[in-house]
């Protein structure tokens, strides 16, 4: 278990020039985030979490303009991403956090949360079935690209382009329309006076 | 290469084809013309008049289209009787092919559907191909057009949960289309322009499909061994049906289709139709012919082909590509609306696509029997609207003999004594009519009777009799109501009219009252209006009509009732309509239902907060990291990274959106900038550091609340 918190500043009710409540929320954002990486084993939350404020309680008295949570968060994501780069072998200095993204991704097809959580921000050396496991699985959307185009054939569909044209003539569907009452007309004269005639 | 199989399909000369499409058809023609006959002299007798020519000239359309269908039921009878030799699944020995070498890909295009149905339905069929042992020739792909973001990222997260629960990485992708320009068929065009050409066959499936892995690796043997062929369409069983209305199509489909579809493949044969689904496709003849024009003029006729699949399997065909139906192969499934409302919508769409092929019928260079499948399938909706013509060409002359004053004088009759009284002879013509609409239904009965494995399986004679009784009493109520909705729909379309519906409320006991009385309310006025006329005009008259006029009436009652599931329940304990798939369900199908229920009664009730997707997307490490991995590798590809950056991709414009999304919510962004910020993988990065990394003061009040949510999940 890692000791609890320091008071490098002194005071009774403040941490590192904090205040306990900020510390508090500090803790509660750092702890969130750890439970969103589906860290379940209470310890070893606390664990994480208390190693990201002792680095926080360390930088703060340097930036007294900055909240506790502000400095705490930060120092989550610089432990995260500095732990991803030794585990991964990459520079920690990407810059476009695509480190991050793949840590995550290599935490996920591990089975971080599963299997190795006591791994988690460890420092090395780790076991080689979970080096393996970091390093070697990827997430493949699909089969290497084997690129082509498709082309429509043409269909000739005769006289009926001529007729679907028609539309674009102006007017025609007015015309239409009157052309299609005249014949109405005609028709319900037709019924009505053929059976008289009949 | 592998060694030649012993082919005895036997492939008729051009000129018996021929022969036989002229017997199937002239049989249709000579009975209607016959009957009709018989109703131009009933007419004649009581005096000839304009109303009369119309009259005539719609009964003699409806009754060869009613002929059409009772030729298929009669000739797919003999046929499953005395067996046949000319059809794709009697290519002997053709499961002795090897397909080591030959790559499928089994794709799943879907659009908004509900993930977890689609997801399980993938896992069923996967699971029972490797338990064939032939798993490592076929790669999955489920290619998406999802619109939503929700169901984006739901279906990017239980991608992740199937490969790692299947151990299927590498097996089964997703991928998911940045804009759905031409919808499914463009899904799929998309799908072969990036991996087809890595695949000899691919086998789309529709978000509903199951597959048995034999039928799979059949199919794909059925391919090998008749390099010729360039489509096989299964006949997908209709199965997992709980409402009354499903259950009894269900029914008919298990029941009838047998029979129907084997009348269908006497006259097709090799020219044969797809439906979309279920179907195996030779992916190069396919990527070379089947690219759908663009039809000239504007909508709904004009612009992209909605119906690809008739049209497609037409093209096929030009190329003298064989186009087969497997209809006696087993192991194909789907399911179907649950209630009436349901159905109807479906039919919409349909109905758009199917009109449009009017413009495609007179495409040079196509085969005759493809302009068959066209018009068939035309005229399936066309139906609608000249039967409801005729029904009030019908009303109209009796109206107007009463408003003339006119009397009928029945006049002998030119066919001689033996048609009896006007009366009489109306009645025959009559009982023709219902004989030729029922007879298939009897013969698929008989059918049964003659199978006893089978007929064990629809739970004996008796409950498959009552089975037809009851199918047939209620396709009696609901004909009325296809025909005024396909008449609204033609008339719709035609007119270019797009008709809206609102997403369908629907209870755990299906339809309820206030939405079937507010989509229905219509029906039941024509109805009620309709019978006072007719009571008015004429009591008897009235009496022939209570069977149209009833399915109007109470199509309330009717689409409530029938979308219950409790009813269905019911039914089947009393051995109503049940199917093979009901009494002896297949291992695909037991798998899929008892892990829906599972996760039915497992999973999370709590309805999901507006944009949990988004959130999802953004807030969860993982599910951030799925989601920006699959963006990244799109811009391998030239066309997504084309695409990408049409949506701005990268650009200030998007990271800008990111920041009001962070500082104001989701609601402050239009549902296009929503879906362009999800689109950039740099932003979702970003998004994901700064939701975690900014105070909570800087972000907007929903982030803090989803925050919270994700802080309490388990």
């Amino acid at each position: 278990m890692e000791p609890a918190l320091n008071n490098p500043a002194g005071g009774s009710d403040q941490i590192a020039g904090r205040s306990l409540e900020e510390w508090n929320a500090a803790y509660v954002k750092v702890e969130n985030y750890f439970h969103a990486l589906r860290i379940r084993n209470k310890p070893l939350l606390g664990q994480m979490v208390l190693r990201v404020l002792e680095r926080a309680q360390q930088r703060a008295p340097a930036e007294p303009h900055r909240t506790a949570t502000e400095i705490a968060a930060e120092e989550m994501d610089r432990l995260v991403t500095g732990w991803f780069a030794e585990v991964l072998q990459l520079s920690p200095t990407n810059t476009d956090q695509m480190l991050t993204t793949r840590g995550r991704l290599a935490l996920l097809l591990a089975d971080m949360p599963g299997r190795w959580q006591e791994q988690f921000l460890r420092p090395g050396p780790w076991p080689d079935e979970f080096i393996v496991a970091m390093r070697e699985n990827f997430l493949l959307a699909g089969p290497d690209f084997q690129l082509s185009k498709m082309t429509p054939r043409l269909l000739d569909l005769g006289p009926i382009t001529t007729l679907t044209n028609l539309g674009r003539f102006p007017y025609v569907r007015m015309i239409a329309a009157w052309i299609f009452f005249g014949l109405l007309l005609v028709a319900v004269f037709w019924l009505t006076h053929r059976i008289k005639n009949e | 290469m592998n060694d030649a199989p012993d082919i005895s399909l036997t492939v008729l000369p051009r000129i018996r084809r021929g022969w036989r499409l002229f017997l199937f058809y002239s049989s249709a023609v000579l009975l209607t013309g016959l009957v009709s006959l018989l109703f131009a002299d009933l007419l004649w007798r009581t005096g000839w008049s304009a109303a009369r020519t119309i009259l005539l000239l719609l009964f003699i359309v409806l009754f060869l289209l009613s002929a059409v269908g009772c030729m298929h039921g009669v000739y797919g009878f003999f046929i499953r009787i005395f067996g046949t030799n000319h059809r794709i699944t009697a290519l002997k020995n053709f499961r002795d092919q090897k397909i080591s070498g030959v790559s499928t890909a089994v794709i799943f295009p879907i659009y908004n559907e509900d993930p977890v149905r689609v997801y399980e339905g993938l896992r069923a069929t996967y699971e029972s191909l490797e338990r064939t042992g032939e798993v490592e020739h076929f790669d999955f792909f489920i290619l998406s057009d999802s619109t939503d973001p929700d169901k984006w990222v739901e279906e990017e997260r239980r991608w992740h949960e199937l490969v790692r629960d299947l151990d299927a990485l590498g097996k089964i992708y997703y991928r998911r289309r940045l804009f759905n320009e031409a919808r499914k068929s463009g899904n799929v065009r998309d799908f072969l322009n990036t991996w087809g050409r890595r695949y000899r066959y691919f086998l789309c499936c529709d978000a509903d499909s199951v597959m048995r892995g034999e039928t799979l690796v059949d199919l794909v043997k059925l391919m090998e061994a008749r390099p010729t062929v360039g489509l096989i369409q299964t006949v997908p069983a209709l199965v997992n049906a709980e409402s009354l209305f499903g259950r009894i199509q269900q029914f008919a489909n298990r029941l009838y289709a047998p029979v129907f579809i084997a009348g269908l493949n006497y006259w097709a044969l090799d020219l044969g139709n797809y439906w979309g689904h279920n179907a195996i496709i030779r992916t190069e003849p396919f990527m070379q012919f089947c690219d759908l024009p663009q039809l000239p003029g504007r909508k709904p006729f004009g612009g992209q082909i909605l119906s690809h699949d008739f049209v497609e399997a037409a093209l096929m065909l030009r190329e003298n590509w064989e186009v087969w139906l497997a209809y006696d192969l087993e192991g194909s499934y789907e399911e179907a609306p649950q209630a009436l409302i349901e159905n109807a919508q479906r039919e919409r769409r349909w109905c758009q696509g199917n009109l449009q092929h009017s413009l495609v019928l007179f495409a040079k260079g196509l085969r005759g029997v493809s302009r068959l499948h066209l018009l068939l399938g035309i005229f399936g909706y066309l139906s609608g609207p000249l039967w409801l013509a005729f029904l009030l060409c019908f009303n109209w002359i009796f109206w107007y003999q009463k408003f003339t004053g006119l009397t009928t004088i029945t006049l002998p009759s030119l066919l001689g004594n033996w048609s009896g009284s006007g009366t009489a002879e109306a009645f025959l013509i009559f009982l023709i009519c219902m004989i030729v609409i029922m007879l298939p239904k009897f013969l698929s009965l008989i059918d049964l009777a003659r199978d006893w494995p089978r007929r064990k399986v629809f739970g004996g004679l008796a409950h498959a009799a009552a089975g037809v009784v009851g199918e047939t009493v209620f396709s009696t109520l609901h004909a009325p109501l296809l025909m005024l909705w396909h008449t609204r729909f033609v008339l719709t379309n035609i007119a270019g009219i797009t008709v809206g519906w609102t997403t369908q409320k629907r209870s755990a006991a299906g339809t309820s009252w206030l939405y079937a009385a507010q989509r229905h309310w219509g029906h039941t006025l024509i109805g009620g209006a309709w019978g006072a006329f007719m009571w008015w005009l004429e009591p008897t008259l009235f009496w022939w009509f209570t069977p149209v006029l009833a399915g109007m009436a109470l199509s309330i009652p009717l689409s409530v009732l029938t979308s219950r599931k409790n009813l269905g329940a019911r039914a089947r304990i009393l051995g109503i309509f049940l199917t093979p798939e009901e009494t002896q369900p297949p291992l695909e199908i037991v798998s899929l239902r008892s892990r829906m229920k599972i996760l039915d009664l497992t999973g999370d009730k709590t309805p999901q907060p507006v944009h949990a997707g988004l959130a999802e997307a953004v807030l969860d490490p993982y599910v951030n990291a799925i989601h920006v991995s699959l963006l990244r590798e799109k811009k391998l590809n030239p066309v997504y990274a084309e695409q990408l950056t049409r949506l701005g991709a990268g650009s200030e414009a998007v990271r800008l959106l990111g920041e009001k999304l962070l500082a104001d919510g989701p609601e402050k962004l239009k549902p296009s900038e929503r879906l362009a910020v999800m689109a950039d993988q740099r932003v979702m990065v970003w998004l994901h550091q700064q939701a975690w990394l900014r105070p909570e003061e800087k972000l907007a009040p929903w982030w803090k609340a989803m925050i919270r949510e994700f802080s309490q999940r388990e």
